[in-house]
């Protein structure tokens, strides 16, 4: 069954006289716990297809289904409830917030919550056990590594239990070993049932995903589903 | 985690801006106290003076003849015989709806007696309500207290060079000088003061009095309204309202209170336009921020509370600050506008006043920000994904 379905869904940017077209007639369709990779140049529309899917950039046209929610025929206060409840997001650079130390930042998507403080602290706890940071709790962003940032911002993303996890280029950042060890921890979330949308430049992340589609001008070019191997060599 | 965490861990992040912030509200704040409260200070002082310096209303007897003296001087030559009042139609002051705002009723009975040869004016006074009114008189001495006790003007002193404990044959009876009145440069000069039971005696006049000084409460009090009720229950008299002095003070102060509030609206103006470029100012630095809240979940209301409860805890430190500094201000400006003769009361209503106009000018002027801030979309506050 499909978690999320796109249907003809155009994506286009007007400035001034001149209109880019982002996304055209695009379909798309993903079935629950699917590590789905996105790839593509510059400029193919990628991180445009995360923010319909994260309910951050209304479509031109088309239509944005998750798990079988309508979410652009929401109100804008729905949406953001939306987001809360069935999305999690991993950003390039983090995102952290300065001042905030580990654990709050972990907690920022509760504090909105109707769960006690103890019942939010005990949930940002154990998601950052989860990704490895027990010890790191009271620091703040500045004084953990960008790998350990990285892992807290999925640790964040993950607080809420949001059925979808939407990862834009996690380890653009980052030094090998360091990507290493967060493809290992979304791997580990993936195996555990996590349905995951990433976005990555990087060729050697392919043998991660379980599904992988190349855009080009807002378009599919090619999709890895059934054929993972052959869309490697492709690409 | 609430919301309120994320607000004060920013607050403490951000001390510059919010000490900043907190300095120009607290400006504000503490000019409007500082001038409210000198205002306060000294048209409260200046009642205090009108209820216990001197008289505001005095009647006297009703006469058809016009004045014949101007400025102390008399036409010489022309007396006239002055009515007399009867003291026991005093009692009807009682009776005035207004009677609560009589503070001092002073009766004087006034004649010419002889000294040595010489003709002087004698004035008889209810000596506890007339030295309560006269508080500005210096008194060698004591003040006369009962019996055949004279206070003597500082004229008589000189023309009969009289001292303390002296005895002086009045009308042929004789009176002991136990007070010598110092200078005044008014008629009292002229004057032999004595109890107003024996001067009654003295000249002849018993039961009677030659007119009376009324202390009234006058702040608010209706001064033309005691006027008319006065002359209502004292028919035959003619009753005014000394009101030139306490007008002139008052519109005096009117206008010094005026020229406060101006000062105070424009600086409070100024502190807003602060508050108003300042929170405008982070809305753009923490563009990125707010982003993360939106895409995370936060709905725009939520966005909204932030800027707002930041707002508030900002503005409510300076209303407290401000309006400490104030009263700190205040309390070392009175002494150099004033002659150190006011002085500074508590006034809670001001205090809590202080307070809730801070928060509300910090609010008003942060909600242009507040919902900028909450209509950020997601995506381009971002600029991320």
């Amino acid at each position: 069954m499909s978690l999320i379905e796109l249907k003809q869904v155009n994506k286009r940017y007007h400035n001034g006289a001149d209109c880019v077209t982002a996304l055209q007639e695009l379909n798309l369709a993903v079935n629950e716990g699917t590590f789905l990779g996105v790839m593509g140049p510059s400029g193919s529309g990628k991180s445009t297809l995360l923010s319909v899917l994260g309910c951050l950039t209304s479509p031109s046209s088309g239509t944005v289904h998750i798990d079988d929610i309508d979410v652009y025929g929401l109100s804008h206060e729905k949406q953001a409830d939306f987001r809360r409840e069935y999305l999690g997001f991993i950003f390039q650079s983090h995102n952290l917030i300065p001042y905030l130390n580990a654990l709050e930042n972990v907690m920022l998507p509760l504090a909105v919550s109707k769960l006690s403080t103890a019942e939010k602290r005990e949930r940002a706890c154990n998601m950052l056990k989860r990704v490895g940071l027990p010890d790191r709790m009271l620091h703040l962003p500045q004084q953990l590594s960008g790998g350990e940032q990285e892992r807290v911002a999925i640790a964040r993303s993950l607080v809420n239990n949001p059925p979808l996890l939407l990862a834009d280029e996690p380890t653009g950042s980052l030094d090998s070993a360091t990507s290493l060890q967060v493809m290992n921890l979304l791997s580990e979330l993936h195996q555990d049932g996590q349905t995951i949308i990433m976005v990555t430049h990087n060729r050697e992340n392919l043998e991660w995903f379980d599904r992988t589609i190349y855009l080009r001008d807002g378009m599919i070019e090619k999709d890895s589903a059934g054929d993972a191997r052959s869309f490697s060599k492709a690409v | 985690m609430r919301l309120e965490h994320i607000v004060l861990h920013n607050l403490r992040r951000r001390k510059g801006r919010a000490i900043f912030l907190v300095i120009g509200l607290l400006i504000g704040v503490a000019t409007v106290v500082t001038l409210l409260s000198l205002t306060d200070a000294m048209g409260q002082r200046a009642q205090h003076e009108l209820e216990n310096f001197g008289a505001n209303i005095i009647i006297t007897p009703r006469s058809d003849a016009l004045a014949l003296n101007y400025g102390g001087i008399q036409l010489a030559g022309v007396t006239l015989i002055a009515k007399e009042l009867e003291q026991s139609s005093l009692a009807n002051i009682d009776d005035i709806p207004n009677r609560r705002n009589v503070a001092t009723i002073a009766p004087k009975v006034l004649g010419a007696v002889e000294v040595d040869g010489q003709r002087i004016m004698m004035m008889g006074v209810d000596p506890a309500a007339e030295f309560k009114l006269k508080r500005w008189w210096s008194i060698a001495g004591r003040p006369v207290e009962q019996g055949h006790e004279l206070l003597v003007g500082d004229a008589v002193v000189k023309r009969f060079n009289l001292n303390m404990g002296d005895t002086l044959i009045v009308n042929n009876q004789d009176f002991t000088v136990v007070g010598l009145l110092a200078k005044t440069g008014s008629q009292d000069d002229q004057l032999l003061i004595a109890p107003l039971d024996v001067a009654q005696a003295t000249l002849g006049k018993q039961g009677q009095v030659s007119m009376v000084e009324i202390a009234a409460l006058c702040h608010d009090c209706p001064v033309d309204d005691m006027v008319n009720q006065l002359q209502t229950v004292l028919p035959g008299t003619d009753v005014q309202a000394v009101q030139q002095v306490v007008k002139t003070r008052m519109h005096a102060l009117g206008q010094f209170r005026l020229f406060a509030w101006g000062v105070a609206v424009t600086v409070v103006i100024i502190g807003a336009l602060l508050v108003f470029v300042t929170m405008m100012g982070a809305i753009s630095e923490r563009t990125r921020e707010i982003g993360i809240f939106r895409a995370i979940g936060y709905r725009r209301q939520h966005v909204l509370q932030l800027v707002l409860m930041e707002a508030t805890i900002v503005s409510a430190l300076a209303g407290v600050l401000g309006y400490l500094t104030g009263v700190a201000a205040t309390l070392v400006a009175l002494p150099l506008l004033d002659g150190g003769k006011a002085s500074w009361q508590w006034n809670p209503t001001l205090a809590v006043a202080a307070v809730f106009a801070a928060i509300f000018v910090g609010l008003l002027a942060s909600l242009q920000p507040a919902f900028r801030a909450s209509r950020l979309e997601p995506s381009e506050a971002l600029r991320a994904l």
